[in-house]
């Protein structure tokens, strides 16, 4: 698997690289500002990138500007952006082509080495992977929370697990529940919600995220 | 053919109902007397003017559209079976349904038109409509010999033939001008001429104008008795009660100023200095102020006031004012009397005159002039007494119009003279300007220290004892490494924990100094961050054409955030809505303007929140307001306001 890296931060972009690399991918490129990254990105088309939202030369979201312009240029470049803080606002940009393949997760939790690969797999096979704080305050909206009162607890539970991008199997395990068990959850959300139920993981999450930003 | 035939006939009866209508228009005024009469007064004076603009419309031929009165809102019964009108309770509907009425009708700009119509009819419309039928007979008397008995018979018949077809003819005319005038005063009256051509507006306007500069003459003038107030008081206490007495004048003279600045748009600030704060003892325990000691702290306020009160200019410019002031009030009054002379001389004179002036005229052979103090002018200015009595309506109309186009020009010279000299000079503006900037600084210094503050004990009691924990715990795992590797790994997960916890502790707390959001894309997303956090629905719209200043940026951040949570916390609102504009303006920095509005229940006090008083010392260290309108029953409206500059899209590193 062929990975971009893009962080300034030296010690954070040499331990991503090893990580990557210790897991069997291939770092193509680990570049560390924005123009650099568009490069990058557009030339080497990789399976996945990894990149840090926070870029010289502007220190602003130049990582996430050159992430979407690549994405426009190539719809459905697999991109898992890393952040010290998440917002809403970003992960609604990142999620808005609905082509999938993106990610976007705090940097902390690169720090779970197996989560964070499983992440990045995620993302590259066209997934979603969104950071549990996202989830948390899309869910903890008031305009949100009324339709889904209507959720058992459970179905809460399955539900944020989806829209973080997790499997069946993965959620199973999480909430140590059968697959079936979890199957009938997610078509009584989707039932619920009213959603057309579908076997995508990312056209899930999708449609749960744009159930939320309704 | 028909229509010539009927015509005079036609014109009769409009006459005859403009007289009637007239009539029972003046019985209704009186009626109105009686509070209880006044909806049935407005309805039958709408079915006459109704009964009008038919008329004119199948008879003169002029199309105009129905105007309806309003439909009064109907009492509502409330759950306790009472019903209530402004705050007040009623056992029945009655009264609160015939208040809702009146509320209604009063408010309608078309019941006064129908009035109006039905008034002067008579003497516009009517009148014209009268010559028609008016022609036929005197025709008619003409041919049979009443009227001009001496002439021959043939021609009398001849010429009372002629007279009765030219009655006959300008019967469609006739009858179609009276429907113009209907409609002109009828229909809706946006529609009107009166309206359209803007002659109606500026009438309004020039009336306004000449009795505000007439109010303002008259309060300028008042202001004399002030002068002579000060005089007397400085002459009999020799100087000793001075100070009362510009303080009895200062309030006056404010509610001149906010009157003119009411009445002439213009800003007029205060100018006068703020009181000195009371001297505190020194190291003998005296009190100073300016070169003296006193003993007492009272002596000393008193000493100091006079030094307020006589080395302030505006106590000054304030006296010079009155008295230079008195030309321009006179000046000031000249529109309001030519006007009120004009309307004297053109509506009233004519019509108190014709009772008396007609029949001792006819008696006499003497006529009388009609000149309203005709026979005062004529004394002074003999020549005066040959101008005829006729054209005192003329006359009257003139002299209105110049009182009208005066009064303009009046009003401006007198807002030049007055912001001459009742506004703050230079200095006194410099010196108001420095008071509010070192206010402004110690309260950015003061909150500045607290944040500083907050922010050690957070590091200190958050982060830092975090990452000490986590060094002691990796130091034990460090030792047990080797006896008891499963509590290593134990201490390992649980130092990888710490870490998370201190990451999160430190990514709050970056959120409150400056959130990456708000250094990464300004203002307006970073605001659209917290309104998606936010548990209120909110509608964020920015129109902010570039970056603000780094600073700026952060203030109206901040205020904007209290202003959403205040919104959250007590408005119990919906909904809220944000607007970030910037405005460029005319002058050189433009005004970032922030308005944040919600459906709760109002009733927003910034006195007694201590985050909106919060939000205002944040804005005022950049010259910034803030200013709120919460009517009990909501909306509540905040609106921040910055002076700014913007700069195009930073580039520099944060």
């Amino acid at each position: 698997m062929r990975v971009v890296v893009a962080e300034d931060l030296y010690l954070l972009r040499d331990g991503l690289v090893r990580l990557l690399e210790a897991h069997g991918m291939q770092v193509v490129a680990a570049v560390e500002s924005g123009p650099e990254l568009r490069q990058a990105l557009i030339g080497l088309r990789p399976d996945v990138s990894v990149v840090d939202v926070r870029l010289p030369p502007t220190f602003t979201d130049e990582g996430l500007q050159a992430a979407l312009a690549a994405r426009r240029e190539i719809p459905g470049l697999p991109v898992l952006v890393l952040s010290q803080y998440v917002e809403q606002l970003y992960a609604r940009e990142l999620l808005a082509d609905g082509t999938g393949g993106v990610g976007y997760l705090l940097k902390d939790r690169v720090v779970n080495a197996e989560q964070f690969i499983d992440a990045v797999r995620r993302v590259a096979a066209g997934g979603t992977a969104m950071d549990p704080e996202v989830i948390a305050k899309l869910l903890a909206t008031d305009a949100v929370a009324k339709p889904l009162g209507r959720l058992t607890p459970r179905e809460r539970d399955v539900l944020e697990l989806m829209a973080e991008g997790r499997s069946n199997a993965a959620i199973a395990q999480r909430l140590f529940l059968s697959e079936s068990a979890v199957g009938k959850h997610i078509a009584s959300i989707f039932n619920k919600l009213e959603l057309v139920p579908s076997d995508d993981d990312n056209r899930r999450v999708l449609a749960v995220l744009a159930y939320l930003n309704q | 053919m028909t229509r010539f035939l009927l015509a005079p006939a036609r014109a009769l009866v409009l006459v005859v109902f403009a007289v009637v209508g007239s009539a029972v228009a003046l019985v209704l005024v009186t009626l109105l007397a009686l509070i209880v009469t006044y909806p049935m007064t407005v309805v039958v004076a709408r079915r006459l003017a109704e009964l009008g603009r038919r008329l004119a419309q199948a008879w003169g031929g002029v199309a105009i559209d129905e105007v309806r009165l309003p439909v009064p809102a109907q009492p509502v019964r409330r759950a306790d079976g009472w019903y209530e009108h402004d705050n007040q309770l009623y056992r029945s509907a009655r009264v609160p349904a015939f208040m809702l009425k009146v509320e209604a009708y009063s408010k309608d700009a078309t019941a006064i038109r129908d009035w109006i119509w039905l008034v002067a009819t008579p003497v516009t419309g009517g009148l014209a409509a009268a010559l028609s039928p008016l022609l036929v007979g005197a025709g008619v008397a003409l041919a049979a010999g009443w009227l001009l008995p001496g002439l021959p018979t043939a021609v009398a018949i001849g010429a009372g033939i002629a007279v009765v077809v030219a009655g006959f003819a300008v019967g469609p005319a006739v009858l179609r001008v009276y429907g113009l005038w209907t409609r002109e005063l009828l229909q809706p009256a946006h529609r009107s001429w009166w309206r359209r051509s803007g002659f109606g507006p500026w009438l309004g306007r020039a009336m306004k104008r000449t009795w505000n500069g007439a109010g303002l003459a008259g309060m300028a003038l008042g202001a004399l008795g002030l002068l002579a107030l000060q005089l007397v008081f400085a002459v009999v206490s020799w100087g000793g009660l001075y100070p009362q007495a510009v303080q009895i004048t200062r309030p006056y003279l404010d509610y001149y100023r906010r009157r003119a600045a009411d009445w002439t748009g213009r800003e007029y600030p205060q100018p006068y200095r703020p009181l000195p704060a009371p001297p505190l003892p020194d190291e003998t325990g005296k009190y100073r102020a300016g070169r003296t000691l006193y003993q007492t702290q009272e002596a000393a306020v008193r000493a100091q006031r006079y030094g307020w009160i006589f080395t302030d200019p505006a106590t000054w410019r304030d006296l010079l004012w009155i008295v230079l002031g008195v030309p321009v009030s006179v000046a000031g009054f000249l529109p309001a009397l030519l006007v009120g002379f004009g309307l004297y001389g053109l509506v009233w004179q004519p019509i108190v005159w014709a009772p008396w002036g007609i029949p001792v005229g006819l008696a006499t052979g003497e006529w009388v002039t009609p000149w309203y103090m005709g026979y005062l002018f004529a004394a002074v200015a003999p020549p005066l007494a040959a101008i005829p009595g006729w054209v005192t309506p003329f006359l009257g109309v003139v002299m209105t119009g110049a009182g009208l186009l005066l009064a303009g020009p009046l009003l401006r010279l007198r807002g030049a003279f007055d912001r001459l000299l009742l506004t703050p000079t230079r200095s006194t503006l410099l010196a108001q300007r420095v008071r509010r900037l070192s206010e402004t600084r110690a309260d950015a210094v003061d909150a500045q220290a607290a944040e500083l503050r907050r922010i050690e004990r957070d590091l200190h009691d958050g982060a830092q004892a975090r990452l000490v924990s986590l060094g002691l715990s990796l130091a034990t795992a460090e030792q047990l490494m080797e006896r008891d590797p499963e509590a290593a790994k134990k201490l390992l997960a649980q130092a990888r924990e710490t870490s998370a916890t201190a990451l999160a502790e430190l990514r709050n707390l970056v959120r409150g100094i400056h959130p990456p959001v708000l250094a990464e894309r300004g203002l307006g997303d970073a605001v659209r961050a917290v309104a998606l956090d936010s548990p209120l629905p909110a509608d964020v719209t920015v129109d902010v054409p570039g970056r603000l200043p780094a600073p700026v940026e952060s203030a109206a951040y901040f205020a904007t955030v209290e202003a959403l949570a205040n919104a959250v916390r007590h408005s119990g609102a919906a909904r809220v809505r944000v607007d970030i504009r910037y405005d460029a303006g005319a002058s050189a920095s433009g005004v970032l303007r922030i308005t944040v509005t919600d459906d709760g229940r109002g009733g927003a006090d910034p006195a007694r929140g201590t985050g909106l008083r919060g939000v205002q010392r944040r804005l005022g260290t950049f010259d910034g307001t803030l200013s709120i309108e919460s009517p009990v029953g909501g909306p509540t409206v905040l609106t921040m306001e910055i002076p700014c500059v913007l700069s195009s899209p930073r580039t520099s590193t944060s």
